[in-house]
């Protein structure tokens, strides 16, 4: 339903997003995952339409390229700032009537997304008054208020507290039965939670995506991680000669052997730590994960 | 009807943050300071004394129209800055501050948003402009002779303008820059650079908008609107939109990020 075709944004003379090209499909929930300054923010703008494309087009279905979207988005910025004079309920009202809802619909959705989103006995107090948590679920009502096809927000639990994370990452669980949902984030472990899919960025590419289960079967090779009593350097140009292995490296104090055959790989390592009498103390036969993927790819 | 609802937004702000209070209270204060010490100036002469014996000050007669003149040069330059300190933040702040971000990711038109913002802070000056005004025509009435009721509307329409221009300047630049410290330079800047051009050119420039106490005074003096007035109404209103609609060319090209 999103169609977004080689979107590109420069600023001065440097691409900050270069050339990307994704679809959403309704209904799902998608996680823009990459580093800091990969590009995320500035996406997720341009989709929302506060910036406008240096190049490229982005195309809600039914609708012309590129067309007045704000209808149909929900959009809750990394640090939404709000009128702090102002109760929750009020702004809640206030933004669902420039979303051209009537008054009195208004009044009945600022009451429902309040308890939506936990924070109904807060209503009628000043947003100033608000908690970091608080104001994180307020944000993500002021998205919702007008029922948009989809929503987007920008790294919605980077900036809280474990408790506050924890209860905003149920919210948008329970809110991906509703619409569909792009967010953003830096941290994987949420990615995986509650994506269905994942836009993995790096520098202003979309360098991998697809849904985790397709990304987790690409990926996932086999892998033997080995640790000593003292590692030494030598290790790793010996091991990685052996048959059956296609890489060997050190990560973390640990020497990981990327394999081809896991039971040649195998025999042919425990045969030669005896003989040579290495000082092992851990074998593991194990897969890489999508955390090695992102490491991967974040330090290329 | 998101004109609206934006309209009251900025009402509900303005009585929450005191401004219904304080901008009619400055206003009331400007209008009726130089009036009243004008007055009482000889009592206060010969009360705080000091003068040189045989010493003898003489204080020309005030008439009413001087005395409602006295009101709006006062306005002219302690009431221009109180609309820009008010008026400077409008757009600036909120997309400073970000709330902006939240507000225009509605489906809300630039122009909506500008204009309602603009008409609001308007509604705001000119209610206390015109209660200021009110409470000079009061005391004119009262200590320096009558002062037709007409006169005065006319007065408070004519003077008005120039408000709605000083303002729709104020908005202009808000839209333009993001900090509020260069909103005010740059409105300064420009009501500087319009006095100057008045003082060198006064004599071509009769429809210039600054020319407008001056064909005001006239007015009161003579009892008719001159034509030069309606000429520079015309110029002052012109000038105003023209600029509004470039505010919002201007800010609608502009990324709002």
């Amino acid at each position: 339903m999103f169609n977004v075709k080689h979107l590109t944004k420069t600023f001065g003379n440097s691409p900050v997003v270069n050339d990307i090209s994704f679809t959403l499909e309704p209904g799902n929930c998608v996680a823009l995952l990459g580093a800091n300054g990969a590009g995320k923010t500035t996406t997720l703008r341009m989709l929302a339409g506060l910036l406008k494309p240096s190049n490229g087009s982005i195309e809600l279905e039914g609708m012309k390229p590129n067309a007045d979207r704000r209808e149909h988005i929900g959009y809750l910025p990394q640090y939404p700032v709000f009128h702090s004079w102002m109760t929750g309920k009020e702004f809640l009202v206030y933004v669902g009537q420039l979303a051209n809802l009537t008054k009195a619909n208004a009044l009945d959705r600022a009451d429902y997304f309040l308890e939506r989103v936990g924070i109904p006995e807060a209503k009628n107090q000043r947003i100033g008054k608000y908690s970091g948590g608080m104001k994180q679920r307020l944000g993500i009502a002021q998205a919702m208020i007008h029922q948009p096809t989809m929503i987007m927000l920008d790294e919605p639990v980077s900036s809280l507290d474990p408790i506050g994370r924890r209860e905003v990452l149920t919210l948008m669980e329970e809110l991906k039965q509703q619409t569909t949902i792009l967010f953003s984030t830096h941290i994987l472990s949420d990615a995986e939670e509650i994506s269905d899919g994942l836009l993995l960025m790096h520098q202003g590419k979309i360098v991998e995506s697809g849904s985790l289960h397709e990304l987790r079967n690409k990926h996932q090779t086999a892998k033997i991680n080995l640790s000593f009593h003292e590692l030494n350097q030598n290790y790793v140009d010996i091991l990685k000669g052996l048959p059956g292995i296609a890489d060997c490296f050190i990560e973390r104090e640990e020497l990981v052997c990327i394999v081809e055959d896991t039971e040649q790989a195998r025999d042919e390592l425990l045969n030669i730590v005896t003989t040579n009498q290495y000082p092992l103390t851990k074998f593991e036969v194990s897969r890489t994960s999508l955390e090695d993927l992102f490491m991967k790819v974040v330090k290329q | 009807m998101q004109w609206r609802t934006i309209y009251r937004k900025e009402m509900l702000e303005y009585w929450r943050n005191f401004s219904w209070i304080w901008v009619p209270i400055v206003f009331i204060i400007l209008a009726i300071m130089d009036p009243i010490t004008s007055y009482y100036l000889p009592i206060i002469i010969d009360n705080v004394g000091g003068l040189p014996e045989g010493a003898s000050v003489e204080i020309p007669e005030v008439n009413p129209t001087d005395a409602l003149m006295m009101s709006l040069s006062e306005f002219s330059m302690f009431g221009v800055l109180v609309i820009i300190f008010i008026t400077m933040g409008l757009i600036a702040g909120e997309r400073k501050s970000g709330v902006a971000e939240l507000i225009l990711v509605k489906p809300v038109h630039y122009a909506t948003y500008i204009s309602s913002k603009w008409a609001a802070k308007l509604t705001l000056v000119l209610t206390s402009y015109i209660i200021g005004l009110f409470a000079s025509w009061y005391y004119v009435n009262l200590l320096f002779g009558n002062i037709a009721f007409s006169a005065l509307v006319q007065t408070i329409g004519f003077y008005g303008l120039w408000f709605v221009l000083v303002l729709t300047i104020t908005v202009f630049f808000s839209c333009l820059f993001k900090s509020s410290g260069v909103v005010l330079g740059s409105t300064i800047g420009t009501l500087l650079l319009m006095f100057s051009i008045y003082n060198i050119f006064s004599h071509v420039l009769t429809w210039f908008p600054n020319s407008l106490s001056s064909h005001i005074r006239e007015m009161l003096q003579t009892g008719s609107v001159p034509n030069a007035l309606w000429g520079t109404s015309f110029i002052t209103v012109g000038s105003s939109l023209i600029l509004l609609i470039v505010a919002y060319v201007i800010f609608q090209k502009k990324e709002v990020a």
